[in-house]
């Protein structure tokens, strides 16, 4: 029970992460595959906030100041560099976006050695240790668990009953249906993405004390974030819901049950597994094609 | 040919090092360039090779060669068992699938440490049982001219036309009858098995591997190498490999400042100016022979609009 209930709280912290790569996904049919490297910038500006202005006491502030600042940089970037992908705002050139978003993420992860040093930065803890019924927990991970769920209702509310939400669907749904449907796609594109890094930067600066703050610490998250995409279907947001639990409770089942030491191994084979099944995941539907 | 009687030992090894990634870069084009596959764990199959090749050697004792033989046909199998899984998809899956399967990797060789060294590594058994680096230069030499010719021969075969309708437009190529599924998964494997050659390779040369090859910074080099040379180009990736490993060693002082150029270089080419290196080349070739107006054919295209 126990390994379930800590299984839980990791799948929906890895929810987060692959939340954004999938929005970003479902309204751009591109892959950002430096998400990591804005989830490793969430978590610098947020060190560097609670060490220098806020203190530990006002995280979620700072929470909210970083999101604010990621989804700035993410629009930006999206409108400088990632905007030219599309000719005549409907057709897409991938491979252009794949590299293009790998080189970025080369980019910020050598920028961050170059300007912090590879040095890990351990932020003060947000609260004390608690427990859920049984299960002793540390203060960082149950904050972390109730910022996420709290974003992740954020932006249910704000993508369901919102309009400019809807449009959102909308576009996802067909590009150039929306546009004769007066919405400049381009605009909400620029959003999209913003809204996406906006995400990953949030949960950077939520995990900021779980993970710890260096250079690379993005990348373990972003592996959980893709295994998710993966096994809940590209572009499927309940699918991310399904598949960050599952894998949080694979992990956690793994870890107790087998060998604690090859926890990161659980997720890729329970993702074999599911494609072999169901090639396109369990929410995926087989893309349209032309 | 004769340069390594020229040069000190360590420029011997640098250039060693520059064929390895020459043909990392040759076959990484072959699935990324030509096909459009984006596989993210071409570094993962060179260390999968050199780990299976010395593990088999240090617990069964078997001779060099055999133990190289069979990594290979190992990487092989893992490629085709890989590539069956998520090739059937379109290409973007198999880009996420490898990305997470060589950060996995990578964490498990960290991990199990009585089994596989850990962040240690290992020590590999040279393959001339000598440091001197002249009988690796030529040895790297020889197989890089391998794999370009062999590349050369699969691009101008049927294949070939195979392999660049499904990059085009896979729906028409499945149209035309060519089985995509495939010649994707076969792309994938050769591409996979020619890294774990020289991932062999390169083990049995520097006598010692660890998870370090593993890196995704290893990976970003190869997407450089590429990008930078010219994508969807016989002579790109070698150029590409040589040029950006000779800018590396001269900015081998500050190796962040080193990527953050080359980064920014790639996004440069990528957003401005599609085809690197090569595509430069013929541009300006073609340009000097119509200011000579050597070639007539060519002012007749002036008057044609340019096509977008």
């Amino acid at each position: 029970m126990q390994f379930l209930i800590s299984g839980i709280i990791m799948g929906v912290l890895y929810c987060l992460m692959s939340l954004g790569v999938n929005f970003i996904y479902g309204i751009m049919k591109v892959i950002n595959w430096a998400i990591g490297e804005f989830f490793m910038i969430g978590a610098y500006v947020q060190y560097l906030l609670i060490v220098t202005v806020l203190g530990p006491r006002y995280w979620y502030i700072g929470v909210f100041i970083v999101a604010f600042c990621t989804f700035f940089l993410g629009a930006f970037v999206q409108k400088i560099l990632i905007k030219p992908m599309f000719v005549g705002m409907v057709e897409e050139k991938t491979e252009y976006a794949t590299i293009v978003t790998i080189a970025m993420a080369i980019l910020f992860r050598n920028l961050a050695i170059f300007i912090g040093g590879p040095y890990i930065y351990t932020p003060p803890d947000y609260a004390p240790p608690t427990r859920i019924g049984p299960l002793p927990l540390s203060g960082n991970n149950f904050i972390a668990f109730i910022g996420t769920i709290a974003i992740l209702a954020l932006f249910f509310y704000f993508l369901k009953r919102t309009w400019i939400g809807k449009a959102f669907q909308a576009v996802s749904q067909n590009r150039s249906g929306v546009l004769t449907a007066g919405i400049d796609v381009l605009k909400f594109d620029m959003i999209a993405f913003g809204i996406g890094t906006a995400l990953a930067g949030a949960g950077g600066a939520l995990l900021a004390p779980v993970i710890l703050v260096y250079p690379l610490c993005g990348v373990i998250p972003t592996v959980r974030g893709f295994e998710i995409i993966v096994i809940g279907g590209l572009g499927s947001i309940p699918g991310v819901l399904v598949a960050g639990l599952s894998i949080g409770i694979a992990e956690s089942l793994g870890a107790a049950f087998i060998n604690p030491s090859f926890v990161d191994i659980y997720g890729f084979g329970l993702l074999m597994l599911i494609l072999l099944i169901k090639p396109y995941g369990l929410f995926g539907k087989p893309e349209r094609s032309v | 040919m004769i340069l390594p009687f020229y040069l000190a030992d360590y420029w011997i090894y640098a250039l060693t090092l520059t064929f390895y990634y020459v043909i990392m870069a040759v076959t990484w084009n072959l699935l990324g360039g030509y096909t459009g596959q984006f596989s993210l764990s071409h570094h993962t199959f060179a260390m999968i090779g050199s780990y299976t090749s010395v593990l088999l050697i240090i617990k069964t004792g078997i001779p060099l060669w055999m133990s190289m033989a069979s990594s290979w046909i190992f990487t092989a199998f893992i490629s085709l068992l890989l590539g069956i899984l998520c090739l059937r998809m379109r290409g973007i899956y198999l880009a996420l699938t490898t990305w997470a399967f060589a950060e996995i990797v990578k964490t498990y060789i960290r991990m199990d440490f009585e089994f596989t060294g850990g962040d240690r590594g290992l020590n590999a058994p040279l393959f001339f049982k000598t440091m001197n680096p002249i009988p690796y230069y030529y040895l790297f030499l020889a197989f890089a001219i391998l794999t370009i010719i062999v590349i050369a021969i699969i691009m101008r075969s049927r294949i070939g036309y195979y392999l660049r309708t499904i990059r085009n437009d896979e729906v028409a190529a499945q149209a035309m009858g060519v089985n995509t599924v495939r010649w994707k998964v076969f792309a994938f494997m050769v591409a996979s098995v020619f890294a774990s050659v020289a991932g062999t390779l390169y083990g049995h040369f520097t006598g010692l591997i660890s998870p370090v090859s593993g890196d995704f910074y290893e990976m970003s080099l190869i997407i450089i190498f590429v990008v930078i040379g010219g994508m969807r180009s016989q002579a790109g990736p070698v150029v590409g490999t040589i040029s950006v490993r000779f800018l590396a060693e001269v900015l081998k002082k500050w190796p962040e400042i080193r990527m953050i150029i080359l980064a920014l270089v790639v996004i440069l080419i990528m957003r401005f100016f599609n085809g690197g290196v090569m595509e430069f080349l013929r541009q300006g070739v073609q340009r000097i022979r119509q200011r000579k107006g050597r070639n007539p054919v060519s002012g007749l295209q002036k008057m044609e609009p340019r096509q977008r």
